[in-house]
């Protein structure tokens, strides 16, 4: 029985898998976030290279890796996949489960797999500097090493909750040569505007993206990007699901339950999308997708499917999504990653029209499961990622009970090396099970209009 | 120079040790028992570690301050209030803080239990910032650090140059010590006073970015419920006792009782200062109503101890998804365990283990709840 499942260099795959031409019906177009009209390619211009524009509209099925980006990834990948003996021998579970190790990248998480390609294409088309925004870091020092890689500068909103969290986040960000600000700053209006509501808060995610929109469209040679939630971003993590199905192959396996975090949505979206076509072809109809979520920011599972906008200012598209409300902060929990309002726009759909489903877990329980982890497996891994362990857990103790042989996969999208202040936080039990009040939230909104034309 | 009005009550928690559960009008029977005083030990453990720091204090004589003082190795003293009789008794500490009123001393630094809180309470309210060195028999005020260290530790941190002394409200609680013999207790807000403590430290291991300060969360939780109150014109509110509560109201524009039961709907203010009877008269009259009431006293009571208005039959009326708590999150990190004592046992547990608790603007947090009641 392997543990380790690799594979060679040259099964890195090739490609990248679009889901949009298999969706039964299209997505909602993004609007104009002034106008409400549907978007139309030129709208983006300003803060997005034309080659990732076309992406996010795509209606190849396949779309080839650029051989520049393919030399880089092959620095980690592809990476292992690997079989849980431990932990399924320490839950006593008839369960096979599998994890997709992500955090061998140098930033340590799935992050990179996208930012590679999108320094690429803004290298390429004569781009000398990105903004963007970044929760617990991970995406930070992920762009800071892609953009490093072809010599364009990186400035970068961090959260503010994440920058005093997480320290050592911020000093790799250095080493790769990028700027890093704590989220809200008084570099833009946006962060302006929000502090001078409320200058002990906590940022968010929404806060960052809106600073790191307006650096890109204020200045001419600044591109911004984005690391999760747009489709561009969840295709280019599709190597993940791709490498996983050809290592469950080559075991003669195929999964039951596919699980993974969601912040933005994006490494749920990028392993889960190739075993999701399955699903929509009608060859793997039973197959069970599991979407995790903080209690504290349940977007897919407690908040409105419509239009909203990406981030606090309203500078982003709209786009029809899960949201919790633009203007929504979420709690400082230590999954940085995971606050956030919205959700990718595919993996909406895909939890509003029934093909997937999400679940939503407290702080607390998430640790414990981590420490479960850390204790039979040896990794310990992101607060994030923590998030999927635990459904992992809970699906296998189920099988335990009911007697069933699943095979379960996670996406294991990150270390948790950076985390440590949230794990001793875990252990002098400093860590408070926030929750989401969605009754008295949707009470409190009924009388103001959000969105306009939503 | 930072002045300390000291008071020690000599007989505070002697009946405690000899099972007599307080010793107000059993000091005889205590003595009977065998009971040695323990307040003055007590406190003089505090003020040992507050030797050395740059102190003034205003002292009763004898066993009521000076000899703990002494003891301790503190010569910058000096007595205000002579102890005429052999027993010390509530009219002494009265006296006493007049005195330290009038004097205008910084703070009240006390040793003792409920009772001596509440006579304290009685003569400065919340024009003084008060603190316990706990030694009595029941301590379900909030004014009291949990050891005598602590205390120190809370005057020792606050007095740290640069430093702002943090301040917070801490209930006053009244327990009625007849009752409390027999095995119930009937618990009372007696009042809110105010308490120097030790905000949550920003150290890494702490929960990074809590709100330390207590105005603004009690503001944060004052602004989310004013909007669910006014998106929610058709349901009558109860707002129960507490600086939370009246954070609502004042938000809402409308007087609050502190220590009572206050009435409101769209956003106006329906009764004050309800009964049992009262509020059973508006459920009557509201198909839909809501109760919010926030942590009373330092044991993480939520309904029961300062709150018999809201009996059995006002809960069993209201429905138990009707009740909005509210608390800062440092009042949290005060009372980790919660719990309900309505006084049906049947009904507490239906409440189950964990309770929704809400900390802040659209947020809440899960907290969990005790079976049995502590204390
Ligand atoms: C390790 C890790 N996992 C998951 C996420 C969540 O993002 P997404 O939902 O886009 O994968 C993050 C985001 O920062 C992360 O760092």
């Amino acid at each position: 029985m392997k543990t380790k499942i690799l594979l060679d260099e040259d099964q890195m795959p090739r490609q990248w898998y679009n889901i949009q031409p298999d969706l039964p019906s299209p997505l909602d177009p993004p609007r104009h976030p002034g106008t409400g009209k549907p978007l139309v390619p030129d709208d983006l211009r300003h803060i997005f290279p034309m080659e990732l524009i076309r992406q996010e509209m795509d209606d190849r099925r396949f779309i080839d890796i650029p051989q520049e980006v393919q030399d880089i990834l092959l620095l980690w990948r592809p990476t292992p996949l690997i079989r849980a003996h431990r932990l399924e021998k320490h839950l006593g579970t008839p369960a096979h489960i599998y994890y997709k190790y992500e955090g061998v990248s140098p930033p340590g998480s799935h992050k990179p797999n996208t930012a590679v390609p999108q320094a690429y294409y803004n290298m390429k088309e004569g781009i000398e500097r990105i903004s963007t925004e970044t929760g617990a870091g991970q995406w930070g020092s992920a762009l800071a090493f892609a953009t490093q890689l072809f010599g364009l500068a990186c400035t970068i909103y961090m959260v503010r909750s994440s920058y005093a969290q997480k320290p050592y986040r911020k000093s790799m960000m250095h080493v790769w040569g990028a700027e890093c600000i704590p989220s809200p700053s008084t570099k833009t209006k946006a962060g302006q505007s929000v502090l001078e509501k409320d200058p002990e808060t906590t940022g968010s995610l929404g806060i960052a993206i809106s600073e790191a929109v307006e650096d890109a469209a204020t200045h001419s040679d600044t591109n911004y990007s984005l690391g999760s939630v747009l489709n561009h971003v969840c295709l280019h993590q599709t190597v993940v699901g791709q490498e996983c199905k050809e290592q469950l192959a080559s075991l003669d396996e195929y999964p039951d339950v596919v699980i993974g975090c969601v912040g933005g949505g994006s490494n749920f979206a990028g392993f889960s999308f190739p075993f999701a076509r399955d699903k929509l072809k009608g060859t793997r109809k039973d197959l069970d997708f599991i979407a995790v979520e903080p209690a504290a920011c349940p977007t897919l599972t407690k908040g409105l499917y419509t239009y909203d906008y990406g981030d606090v200012a309203g500078l982003t598209p709209l786009l029809k999504m899960f949201t919790l409300g633009h203007d929504f902060v979420p709690p400082a929990i230590h999954a940085g990653g995971l606050r956030y309002h919205g959700a990718s726009p595919i993996v909406s759909r895909l939890v509003h029209d029934g093909v997937m489903r999400a679940i939503s877990y407290h702080q607390s329980e998430v640790f414990d499961a981590a420490q479960t982890f850390a204790r039979t497996e040896g990794f310990i891994v992101a607060p994030e990622t923590s998030h999927a362990v635990k459904a992992a857990i809970d699906v296998a103790l189920e099988c335990k009970r009911k007697g069933e042989k699943k095979t379960i996969v996670f996406n294991c999208s990150g270390h948790g090396d950076f985390d440590m202040s949230a794990y001793d936080a875990y252990y002098t039990r400093q860590l408070a099970d926030y929750e989401y009040p969605d009754q008295l939230i949707r009470e409190a909104l009924s009388q103001i209009p959000r969105v306009p034309g939503a | 120079m930072f002045r300390i009005g000291f008071i020690v009550n000599p007989v505070a928690g002697m009946g405690g040790a000899v099972g007599l559960k307080g010793t107000d009008g059993l000091f005889d029977e205590a003595v009977s028992r065998g009971a040695v005083p323990r307040a003055p030990s007590r406190a003089e453990e505090a003020a040992r570690l507050l030797a050395g720091l740059p102190i003034h204090f205003l002292a009763c004589s004898g066993p009521m301050g000076e000899e703990s003082l002494a003891r301790a190795g503190i010569d910058d003293y000096e007595v205000v209030y002579n102890v005429h009789k052999e027993r010390t008794g509530a009219t002494d500490t009265i006296a006493a803080c007049r005195i330290f009123a009038e004097s205008g001393v910084d703070l009240v630094l006390f040793c003792g239990g409920d009772g001596t809180a509440r006579d304290i309470y009685s003569v400065l309210g919340d024009s003084i910032p008060i603190l316990g060195i706990p030694a009595g028999v029941k301590m379900y005020s909030s004014v009291f650090a949990i050891t005598p260290e602590a205390a120190a530790t809370i005057l020792e941190e606050g007095l740290e140059t640069g430093r702002e002394m943090h301040i917070r409200d801490a209930e006053v609680v009244d327990v009625d010590e007849e009752s409390y013999r027999r095995g119930e207790l009937a618990t009372r807000l007696f009042g809110i006073a105010r308490s120097p403590y030790r905000p949550g430290l920003v150290q890494m291991t702490k929960e990074v970015y809590e709100d330390p300060d207590e105005e603004r969360a009690k503001r944060n939780i004052a602004l989310f419920l004013r909007e669910v109150i006014e998106g929610t014109p058709d349901i009558l509110y109860i707002l129960g006792p507490g600086m939370t509560t009246a954070a609502i109201a004042r938000e809402l524009g409308i007087p609050k009782t502190i220590l009572g039961f206050d009435a409101v709907k769209a956003g106006e203010l329906v009764a004050s200062d309800l009964e049992e009877r009262g509020i059973c008269t508006l459920l009557a009259d509201n198909p839909r109503a809501r109760l919010v009431v926030s942590i009373i006293g330092a044991q993480g009571a939520i309904l029961g101890r300062g709150t018999q208005q809201v009996t059995p039959r006002v809960v069993r009326a209201l429905g138990k998804e009707n009740i909005i708590v509210v608390a800062t999150p440092h009042k949290i990190s005060q009372t980790p365990h919660l719990f309900i004592d309505t006084g049906d046992a049947e009904l507490d547990r239906e409440f189950g283990d964990s309770i929704q608790v809400v900390t802040g603007y659209m947020i809440a947090r899960r907290v969990r709840m005790e079976r049995s009641l502590p204390g």
